[in-house]
This record gives structure tokens, sequence and C-alpha cells, in this order.
């Protein structure tokens, strides 16, 4: 027991003494023991008022001056208060600090519940979307943001990349939009302004399109005359090699500039892929005849078609696609070597391998092969002619039908490339 | 908030119906003002296929209007909605024969642009138009936005942008006029752009329709066929009775 008890233990035990002596002198020992007993309430009372209207109006007045138990108990409350009062101004200037920093971010959050209703959104977020506070906190962001690509993309589920659209307010601009889910059901969607980036790209695409575009006709003026001299018997014998090299090399810059025309298209078009039936069967058998036409080719192209199933698409991207990849297992192959393809369709879509028993490539070039003009080494592509464009036409036209390319590659073995193509563009066979 | 009147009801059935449809006409509302933008572009930029595509993809604003036609019908039926119900679904009914009005005004210019893609554009790539078709694509989707906030204020203020629409017009419909007397040859341009100018001029006033449901819908009050200076007067003097 503490001081504080045994002391009010004995200040109660003085009072009952007190009022029992005195009764006892008055004749009335009862009388004064409740006498003694009714002023001790008195004065507990008294301690009770004045600690509750303490607790009462805490905010105005200092803690009570009491004695005793009563003393202990204020002075304790007291602590928890300023306890409390410590903890919630660091939660509140924490709070502060981090809505300034969220302020301050150059991107635009929002926060949104289970209904995708705005829960709360930094000021970039406002002025990016046009948001106003307090009247779209609790509104479906879909509401607001009306664009159907964003309606379509919020009920996709699939939220893994960016979404980019023109905002509401400009029209000028464009935005990028990513939902990131988390917690249960809440999620956070991020916007950026990306018209400088999407406003660059653009003049780059651009760029490349016009240039090659503008190559063009000096281009096809150079080879017309360089046809004429080749075959001009009046010239000198002696220049017959520089004029055979100048017409290889035009023909060769004729191919890059078709390449990067066939790319720029690919990259540029923003219309859907048209849903052509393309019968694979038949365009592969037409492929592998040019192929076995050609001079100084594998000694074996093999086709196999274990499935007659076409696909949905374009047919002139699926076939430079397809081309792509054969010319080139017909480059890298020696003539004692084989190039095989292979058509086949199972659950997972529509494949298409290109086997060859070539030269391979090296492990840690793949992941890059099919940027532009990526070479694997300097010596060997630039002999054969290539424009260094072939896998990222077959790149882009792959990804315009919702395809991928995979490739496998073992050094001096040979190499495989795979076209996966998804079930939705398949056209299946009857039968097969 | 008259928002929070419709998160308050005996039957959350009810509720949620109500707020699907109203997710679908703004949704719909989405779609109309993106035909919108796509036929100003096509016009502006001289590209028939899109023109084209906004043409042909109208068919969807006429089959979104039907299907929130019927809902809006099953709800009525149904429930019996009363008083700001009632209103919500009155406001409904009203958006959605505007909305499919402007889809239908998108059409004809998207169908008027590709025509005119295939002659040759004039110097000033139809600067005027150009402004014109974003003042009232910025009308049609501030009306939107009023409509998804419950904002009389905001609809209020976009009703008034009617009447620069209608300078606008005018001064591109006189400005077209010179033109013809000028060089006989772009009568049948100019003859093409006043339709485009009409019909963004239309859109204009179903912008401003919308507008007046909202208010409608927000404050039961019908304003057609009022001066909207009266409107405002009223509006503050009574704000935001909400029975």
């Amino acid at each position: 027991m503490t001081a504080v008890w045994t002391f009010a233990l004995a200040r109660l035990a003085a009072v009952l003494l007190l009022g029992l002596i005195l009764g006892r002198l008055a004749g009335m020992t009862g009388v004064g023991v409740v006498i003694a007993f009714a002023l001790y309430l008195i004065w507990q009372l008294r301690n009770l008022y004045l600690l509750e209207r303490w607790l009462r109006l805490r905010s105005q007045l200092h803690p009570p001056s009491i004695g005793g138990v009563w003393g202990d108990v204020v002075a304790q409350v007291d602590r928890l208060y300023r306890r409390k009062q410590y903890h919630k101004q660091r939660l509140a200037q924490l709070f502060r600090e981090l809505r300034r920093s969220t302020a301050a971010l150059p991107d635009g959050v929002i926060i949104l519940g289970g209904q995708r209703e705005i829960l709360w959104f930094n000021r970039r977020a406002a002025s990016l979307l046009g948001l106003r506070r307090p009247v779209d906190v609790g509104l479906r962001i879909d509401n607001l943001i009306r664009a159907p690509e964003f309606i379509r993309y919020l009920r996709s589920n699939d939220y893994a990349a960016p979404l980019v659209i023109r905002p509401p307010a400009e029209i000028e601009s464009y935005l990028s939009l990513q939902l990131v889910p988390y917690g249960a059901g809440q999620s956070l969607l991020l916007a950026r302004d990306v018209t400088h980036q999407h406003r660059l790209e653009a003049m780059r695409k651009d760029f490349v399109a016009n240039a090659s575009h503008e190559l063009r006709t000096p281009l096809t003026v150079i080879s017309g005359y360089l046809d004429a001299l080749a075959e001009d018997s009046g010239l000198d014998a002696a220049w017959n090699g520089p004029v055979r090299d100048m017409r290889a090399q035009a023909r060769r810059m004729n191919s890059i500039i078709a390449d990067l025309l066939e790319l720029s298209r690919l990259e540029v078009t923003e219309e859907e892929v048209p849903r052509e039936p393309v019968d694979v069967p038949r365009l592969l058998e037409r492929l592998q005849r040019d192929a076995l036409a050609r001079v100084g080719r594998p000694r074996e192209v093999s086709l196999t078609l274990e499935s007659q199933s076409g696909l949905y698409g374009a047919a002139r991207e699926i076939e430079s696609a397809f081309t792509n990849l054969i010319d080139n297992a017909l480059k890298y192959t020696p003539v004692e070597g084989t190039v095989r393809m292979v058509w086949r369709v199972d659950a997972e879509g529509g494949h298409f391998s290109v086997i060859d028993s070539g030269i391979g490539i090296p492990a840690e070039h793949i992941p890059r092969l099919t940027e532009r003009f990526y070479r694997v080494d300097h010596g060997r592509s630039r002999g054969q002619g290539g424009s260094g464009l072939g896998l990222a036409i077959v790149k882009h036209a792959l990804q315009r039908h919702g395809g991928r390319l995979e490739v496998h590659s073992v050094e001096g073995k040979g190499s495989t490339f795979t076209c996966h193509f998804p079930p939705q563009q398949l056209l299946r066979a009857a039968g097969g | 908030m008259e928002t929070a009147d419709l998160t308050h009801h005996t039957s959350r059935r009810f509720n949620e119906d109500l707020e699907k449809v109203r997710n679908e006409l703004l949704q719909m509302g989405g779609f109309v003002e993106q035909q919108l933008y796509k036929a100003i572009t096509a016009l502006v930029e001289g590209d028939s296929r899109l023109g084209e595509a906004v043409a042909t993809d109208d068919y969807k604003v006429n089959h979104m209007e039907v299907s929130i036609d019927e809902e809006c019908s099953r709800i009525l039926a149904l429930r019996a909605p009363a008083a700001g119900d009632l209103r919500v679904i009155v406001a409904i009914i009203k958006t959605i024969t505007d909305l499919e009005r402007i889809g239908d005004e998108g059409e004809k210019i998207g169908y008027i642009a590709s025509r005119l893609a295939t002659m040759e554009r004039p110097a000033d790539k139809y600067r005027e138009v150009k402004h014109l078709g974003r003042h009232v694509a910025q009308m049609t989707h501030d009306a939107l936005d009023a409509f998804a906030r419950m904002d009389s204020k905001a609809a209020l203020k976009t009703a008034q942008e009617d009447r620069m629409v209608d300078e606008e017009y005018e001064s591109i419909q006189r400005q077209c006029m010179t033109f013809m007397m000028e060089d006989p040859r772009t009568i049948r341009r100019a003859l093409e752009i006043m339709w485009i100018v009409r019909a963004l001029e239309r859109i204009g006033d179903h912008a401003k329709n919308i507008c007046e449901y909202v208010i409608y819908m927000v404050h039961g009050k019908d304003i057609r066929h009022t001066s909207l200076e009266d409107v405002a007067r009223e509006l503050d003097v009574a704000p935001g009775r909400n029975p």
C-alpha cells in the first residue's frame, strides 16, 4: 500500500476518532460520529466536484490543487492528458508533413474506394483532371473521367500498363493514368502529364517516316542510272566492279528505306488491326516455295503444317513478320544446314516456329535483338545485306496482333524463333 | 447535399438501380463527347477515315439511349419514385434524348468532314470552326460534369455560355457569305461549312438543355423558356431547396 493510501486511511481514522471523542464529551457518541462522517463526506464531495469540473473544462482550467488520493488522481489524469496531447500533436504534424509532401508530388494521386469512388486526391490530381474539393469526394471516378477508353481500362482488371488519354479539360494534352490496387478493394490512381513525351515521340515517328519517304525519290533516280550503266556495253571494263558494288549498295539502301517505312507505318497507325481471315497454311507454302527458289539456300528447307487453322489479322503484316524470320534463318544458316518451319495450334493459340541449324546467337544479345539497328556483331549482318530492322518489324507486327516473339538460341548450334498468337486471333479450320 | 439524397433510401435496390442508370448516362455522355471530339478533329485535320468512323459509330449512341430509356421506364413502373427521385429519373430521360441528338449532330459533322477532306482546305484550316467546336465540346463536357456533381451553379454558368456560341455561329455565317460573294468557287465548301457550324450551334443548344435539366433535378424548378438572369436571381434567393 502506498503512502498516500496509508495517509488517507489515517486521516479517516483521525476524523472518526475526533468525532467519537467530541461526541463522548458532549454525551452523544452517535451524533458525534455521524457529524464527523458527514463532514468527511462533504470534503470528499468537494474534491470530487473540483475534479469533475476540471475534467469538464480541462482546456480552460489549471488542475485543482487538492491533497490526498484525489491529488494523486488529478496528477495522473493530467499526465495522461498531456501525453495524449503530445502524441496528437505529433500525429497531426506528421499528417501535415505527409499531406504537404503528397501535395508537392509532381504526379496526381487519387485514392479510390471499392466502388471506384473518390476518397482523397492531391492538388496535382485536381489540376490535371479538373477535380474539385470537396464536391468530388464520394463521386465515382468514371462519372468525371468519362473517356470510353478509361472506362474500358477500369473494367479490364489488367492494370499492368498505364493508359494514355486526353484529359477532359484540355484537348491538346495527354495524360497517363495507372491504377494500382491495394488493400481491400481500394486502389490508387496515378495521373501524369505526358504531353511532352508524347509530342517528342510523335515528332520522332514523323521524322523517320518523312525522311525515309524523302530519301526514296533520289535513290530511285540513282539506281535507275546505275542499272543503265551496268547494261551499257560502251563503258570501260574497269568500271564493271564499282558499278556492280554501287548497284548492290543502292539495293540495300532501298531495302532499309522500305523497312523503315514499314516500321513507322506499324508504329504510327492507331487503328486496330483488321480482322481479315489469313490462310496461314497456304501463305507458308508460298513462302517455302520462295525460299526454295533462292540461290545458296541451305540444303533442307522443310515445312510442317500440324494444323490447317488460319489467323484473323492483317495479311500483309503477318506475311512481313514471317518473311523476315524465314529470311534471317536462310541468311545465317550455311548451305549444308537445315531450316524447318512449323505451324501448330493448341489451347494457348497459334505458334509459328522457324528452327535453323545456323550459327546461333550468344545469349547476352537475345534480349536486345528486336531493337532497331541492333547488331550481334558488326562483321556478320552487314555482309549479309540486312537492314537491321527485320526483327523490330516482326515484334511490332506481332504486338499489333496480340502476339509475341520468343527466341531460343545456342551459339554454333542454331536458333529457334517462335511467333505466339493468342487464341482469340485464331481462325479454326473445320476439323483441325 | 443533394448527392447524399441518393444514398439515404429505405430501399437499397432502388438506390442501386438509380445509381446504375446515372452511371450509364454518364458513360453515354463520355462516348458522345469523344464522338464530337473526333468529328472536329476529322474536319480540322482533313482525316476522311476518322470522319467515317464517327458516322458509323453513331449507332452505339442510339443503342445506349434505348437501353437507358428502357431501364428508366422499368424503374418508373416498378418503384414509382416520388419527389427528388422522380425528378432524377425525368432528368435522365430528357438528358439522354439531348445526348442522342448531340450524337446525331456529331455523326453529321463526321460525314461532312469526310467529304470535305477530299476538297482543298482553306488557308486558315477552319480556325473559326475549330474554335467553335472546342467551345461546344467544352460546354457539353461542363454540362455532364454539372450533372455528375449535381451542381446547379455550374450548370447555370454553362447554360449562359450558349449565348457566346450563338454569336460565334453568326460571325462564321457572315464570314461564309463574304467568301461566297468574293469567290463563287468556294460556294460548295462554304455551304458544307454552314452545315457544320449549324450542327455545332445545335449541340450548344442541347448542352444548354442538359444544364436546365440539372437545375430542374436539383431545385425542382423548370427553367425552360425563362431568361437566365431571372433564374440566376432565383437561385441566389433560394439556394438549394431540397425536399
